[in-house]
């Protein structure tokens, strides 16, 4: 079964990792509902 | 987890119902990974939060590990995620995610 | 192409502030109102640091520039359990400042009555700042005015909403009250933030004009691009923080204006200073900023947890000074700048290929051209047990990627492009200070030491932290050395008159004038002084420098050159002259660059040789020949002695310590006791600069006639060599000494003295002292064939001088024809451009070079 498909995702991106936006495109093609999104900075 | 993040967590939870909503990190170390994958599935650790003591046992990954990026579209995975792929420790995140899963997911 | 504007000084300081961390950083202050009695907030005054502490931290000292970057890289991580040897508060770039003199500045820096001190602190305080020499007589007074008792001030804590200033924890000092009653704007939590950063902006720009020399009378424009806003409720960023601390700071010709980016506001600000520069609109414009209170401690909860100590525990600033283009410093290059637009995007590799890969395709360079990349330097020490990672490190992977990508960079190689192109990060989490700024100080001395040809500084700015857009930011820019040619052509120069009565007059010497320490005044006022005794000196610069000295040698148009570096071939070696302090009489230093023989005793007899003919030719009959008290002397002393039996002329000095005798002491050398004072080049050099320099503290030398002309053996060019940190004094100093040499036909005198010489047996003398050497060069003489001769352009550096024969025949065993010779760095061989892979290859394999 698919994990993203039809879902409420949340994401919580990384500055220096991976941001939120570049977590969202991803999300989109798999067929998820983005709820919320952000990028977090540790610094 | 940023404070205004664990009241956005907590609030589409209770919208949409946990078993519903999927959560995915991007964060660049396996440490930072698993805190927040902690964060909201058994709660803030730091106590500092909305969600401390809030066990919400969510289903959450990381945007690497292969179970999410089988679902993506591989030419957006590889314009987004690509190289940061290449510079993140994957498999030590992988391990430290499914740790927190097999302990405090309620929904997989 | 040139004429860009250069980085001409930087500043970075510190300011140690444990208390703040509890009082005033944020992580702190939400814990306070959500989790008051957290236990989090108990453990955390055990881990704050000392100021010793603080001082000792290899990553602040590498900050203020007493540490480099590569004692970091040299150091095992973590560092925070490290301590650095003979660290100082005091540091080339900047000071480190412990909390009571911050408070201190803070009062200064108030200029409405807001910050309040505890009597008698403020009087220790103003004792304290005094000793720093930092502020006028003035300023210091003002400390002493505004204050109150300990009472009213825990009054002013309690009832009226003031912030409290506290050192040692817990003991209140004083306070920074409300600007209003009712903005928000101007409460004193706002204005504490506020005064904070002007505070610590305010010590790096005193800083900056005490560490660089200029005139801060000739700053026009200050760009602060700190992270905090200024203004009331009807303009809450109306700004110019710039303009504030400027003004405390004693810049009395500036205004300026605030430039805002988060944590990339700081590579802004440099682009537009530049361009400001560029443009011709100011001449001077410093970009600045102070830090901020709100990061300290910000991952103090993980510190805490894993028993580090609190590492976010100072408040950081940094001051860079842009100016023309002075043929010295580093270049801005304006034309080669990368952006992050609305329409790049997030992902990573998008980021990234906007601020490295797209600016560096266009101006048709490679990833790998860049010898230093300066992304954020966040301090790892601070970001890793955070979860954050090593951000610089992330980064340096990710260009690496886009470099392989791009095909500049084989897979393989992803580590070594790291290790190579990177460094590790030393800048506290102070937001914008560690935006690739903290890398334009020791970048610097990299691009004036010749280190780096090339590098990256770039900032990138979390825009959606401020709610406004979900957008990322950054822009970077490329700082190139400076190839000296100012503007592409040489800078317009006043005429300089030739004296036609003085004694050189029709001497015509070639100068290299590139690689100065003290940039083109200095050069331009040598060339004046060298024509007050009628020497014209033919200046070339830039890249071709050295082929045009040599061109005009060669053709005769000049009889004479002076150069800063020079690749002397092995057995030409350079005597160099000083006024010795005692008596201030002329003494000749035998040798001071390049090597005479590799045989260390050989050498001291060449030297002393190359010595005679130096004092002959530039005017001294007899000269009177000693040898300085170092290994090898009594063999020299034999050597020479057997000479002058054999009836080479050579008169010997006598020490004029109690017990006599031809060795030199330490007495003698600063009395001049003999003429011709011999001594291997490396203790020569060094004895040089001490000459040269001790009167100014050692960055100038302002005595002296330079490290002398090559002299050995058939070699019939008067090359003379000054060094990058001659000044004019000396320069011209060199051009007199080769006039004289000229005058006196050295050429002549060498000839004969070597003729000398050979005719007192000097080859079997050599050979009787140093006579292993002697036979396994005859032995490897009769091996290897000499391959056909060709021109050398090409060198290796890096060969023990030891090694340098065997070297240059391993080569000449492989075909290839090689010549050994001295680089400025040291011993080098010289091939064809297109032998040097090959060669490279073999000396490798043999294991002469690493």
């Amino acid at each position: 079964m698919a994990i993203l498909n039809g879902k409420h995702v949340i994401i919580i991106g990384d500055r220096d990792g991976v941001p939120g936006p570049a977590i969202e495109e991803c999300a989109k093609t798999a067929g998820a509902e983005i709820a919320y999104s952000s990028t977090e900075c540790f610094v | 987890m940023d404070l205004e993040n664990q009241k956005r967590v907590l609030n589409i939870s209770e919208e949409f119902g946990a078993e519903n909503v999927v959560v995915l990190l991007g964060a660049s170390e396996a440490e930072a990974a698993g805190l927040a994958a902690e964060t909201v599935t058994n709660g803030d650790p730091t106590w500092a939060g909305p969600l401390a003591g809030v066990q919400l046992g969510l289903t959450v990954y990381h945007i690497c590990e292969d179970e999410i990026k089988s679902e993506v579209d591989a030419g957006v995975y590889d314009e987004q995620v690509g190289m940061m792929e290449m510079v993140m420790d994957v498999p030590a995140i992988h391990e430290e995610m499914e740790n927190i899963r097999s302990q405090y997911c309620k929904y997989l | 192409m040139n004429g860009y504007p250069v980085v001409k000084g930087a500043a970075y300081t510190l300011a140690a502030t444990p208390s703040m961390v509890i009082y005033n950083g944020t992580t702190q202050t939400t814990e306070r109102v959500v989790n008051p009695s957290s236990e989090y907030l108990v453990e955390l005054p055990k881990h704050l640091r000392s100021y010793e502490d603080v001082i000792s931290y290899i990553p602040n000292q590498v900050y203020i520039g007493n540490a480099h970057y590569d004692d970091l890289a040299n150091t095992e991580f973590p560092y925070y359990d490290k301590k650095w040897e003979g660290a100082k508060e005091d540091g080339k770039f900047g000071c480190i400042m412990p909390e009571d003199e911050f408070y201190g500045v803070m009062h200064i820096c108030d200029v409405f009555e807001l910050v309040m001190l505890e009597n008698s602190f403020a009087e220790q305080v103003k004792e304290k700042l005094a000793k720093r020499e930092m502020f006028t007589e003035e300023q210091l007074e003002s400390i002493l005015k505004n204050n109150a008792d300990q009472a009213e001030l825990e009054r002013l804590v309690k009832d009226e909403h003031s912030e409290g200033l506290y050192i040692d924890q817990t003991h209140l000092v004083g306070v920074v009250k409300r600007a209003h009653d009712v903005d928000v704007n101007l409460s004193a939590h706002v204005m504490l933030e506020n005064l904070v950063s002007k505070a610590s902006n305010v010590i790096s720009l005193i800083e900056l004009k005490k560490k660089n020399n200029f005139d801060p009378a000739s700053v026009e424009y200050v760009i602060d691009c700190c992270e905090e806003a200024c203004g009331d409720m009807n303009q809450r960023g109306g700004g110019n923080f710039a303009k504030a601390a400027a003004e405390i700071a004693g810049y009395p010709n500036a205004t300026g204006s605030d430039v805002r980016g988060f944590c990339a506001g700081p590579a802004h600000a440099m682009l537009h200073a530049a361009a400001l520069v560029k443009a011709g609109t100011f001449k001077n414009v410093v970009v600045t900023a102070g830090g901020c209170t709100a990061k300290l401690g910000m991952n103090g909860k993980d510190h805490v947890k894993k028993g580090l100590p609190i590492l976010e525990d100072c408040i950081a600033g940094f001051s860079v000074l842009v100016s023309a283009d002075d043929g010295v410093h580093p270049q801005i290059r304006t034309d080669i700048v990368g952006r992050h637009t609305i329409s790049t995007g997030s992902a990573p590799q998008k980021v990234i290929g906007s601020l490295v890969g797209d600016p560096l395709k266009a101006a048709g360079l490679k990833i790998t051209e860049i010898d230093k990349y300066a992304p954020e330097l966040q301090n790892p020490d601070i970001t890793k047990p955070a979860g954050a990672g090593d951000v610089p490190e992330a980064n340096y992977k990710m260009i690496a990627a886009l470099a392989v990508m791009s095909k500049d960079l084989d897979r393989s190689e992803i580590a070594n492009f790291v290790q190579k192109h990177g460094m590790p990060g030393w800048a506290p989490t102070q937001g914008h200070i560690p935006s690739g700024v903290p890398y334009l100080g020791p970048l610097m001395d990299d691009c004036m030491s010749g280190k780096v040809q090339k590098a990256m500084i770039i900032g990138k700015g979390s825009l959606f932290l401020g709610r406004m857009t979900n957008l990322f930011d950054g822009v970077s820019f490329v700082v190139q050395a400076n190839d000296g040619t100012v503007g592409g052509k040489s800078a317009a120069k006043k005429e300089v008159k030739v004296c036609k009565t003085a004694n050189y007059y029709g001497t015509k010497i070639a100068f290299a004038s590139e690689g100065s320490e003290h940039g083109q005044d200095n050069i331009d006022l040598a060339v004046e002084l060298a024509a007050k005794k009628g020497i014209e000196a033919i200046v070339s610069e830039g890249e071709t420098a050295h082929k045009e000295m040599e061109a005009a040698l060669n053709d005769g148009t000049a009889q004479a050159a002076v150069t800063m570096h020079y690749p002397f071939p092995i057995g030409v070696s350079t005597v160099g002259k000083v006024i010795t302090p005692a008596r201030g009489k002329a003494m000749y230093i035998a040798n001071t660059t390049g090597t005479s023989d590799t045989d260390r005793v050989s050498a001291l007899v060449k030297n002393a040789i190359a010595g005679i003919i130096a004092a002959k030719a530039d005017g001294v009959e007899h000269p009177t020949v000693g040898i300085a008290n170092i290994d090898g002397a009594r063999a020299c002393e034999k050597a020479l002695k057997k000479l002058k039996d054999n009836g080479f002329d050579i008169t010997f000095a006598e020490s004029a310590r109690a017990d006599g005798g031809v060795e030199m002491r330490g007495n003698d050398l600063l009395l001049g006791t003999a003429d011709v004072m011999v001594m291997d080049s490396l203790t020569g050099n060094l004895m040089m600069k001490m000459f040269s320099s001790y009167t100014t503290g050692g960055q100038y030398e302002a005595m002296g006639y330079g490290y002398g002309p090559g002299i050995g053996e058939g070699y019939d060019k008067l090359i003379m060599i000054v060094s990058r940190a001659s000044g004019a004094p000396v320069i011209a100093g060199a051009m007199e000494y080769a006039a004289n040499l000229v005058a006196n036909d050295w050429k002549k005198i060498a000839d004969e003295t070597y003729a000398a010489a050979h005719a007192a047996g000097l080859d079997d003398i050599l050979k009787a002292s140093a006579p292993a050497k002697a036979a396994e060069a005859e032995e490897e003489e009769e091996d290897v064939p000499m391959p056909a001769k060709e021109v050398v352009t090409a060198a290796i550096p890096g060969i023990e001088v030891m090694d340098i024969d065997n070297a240059v025949k391993a080569l000449w065993k492989a075909g290839i024809y090689a010549e050994g010779g001295m680089g400025c760095t040291g011993p080098i061989v010289q091939i064809s451009e297109a032998n040097k892979d090959k060669a490279v290859e073999i000396l490798t394999k043999a294991g002469y070079i690493g």
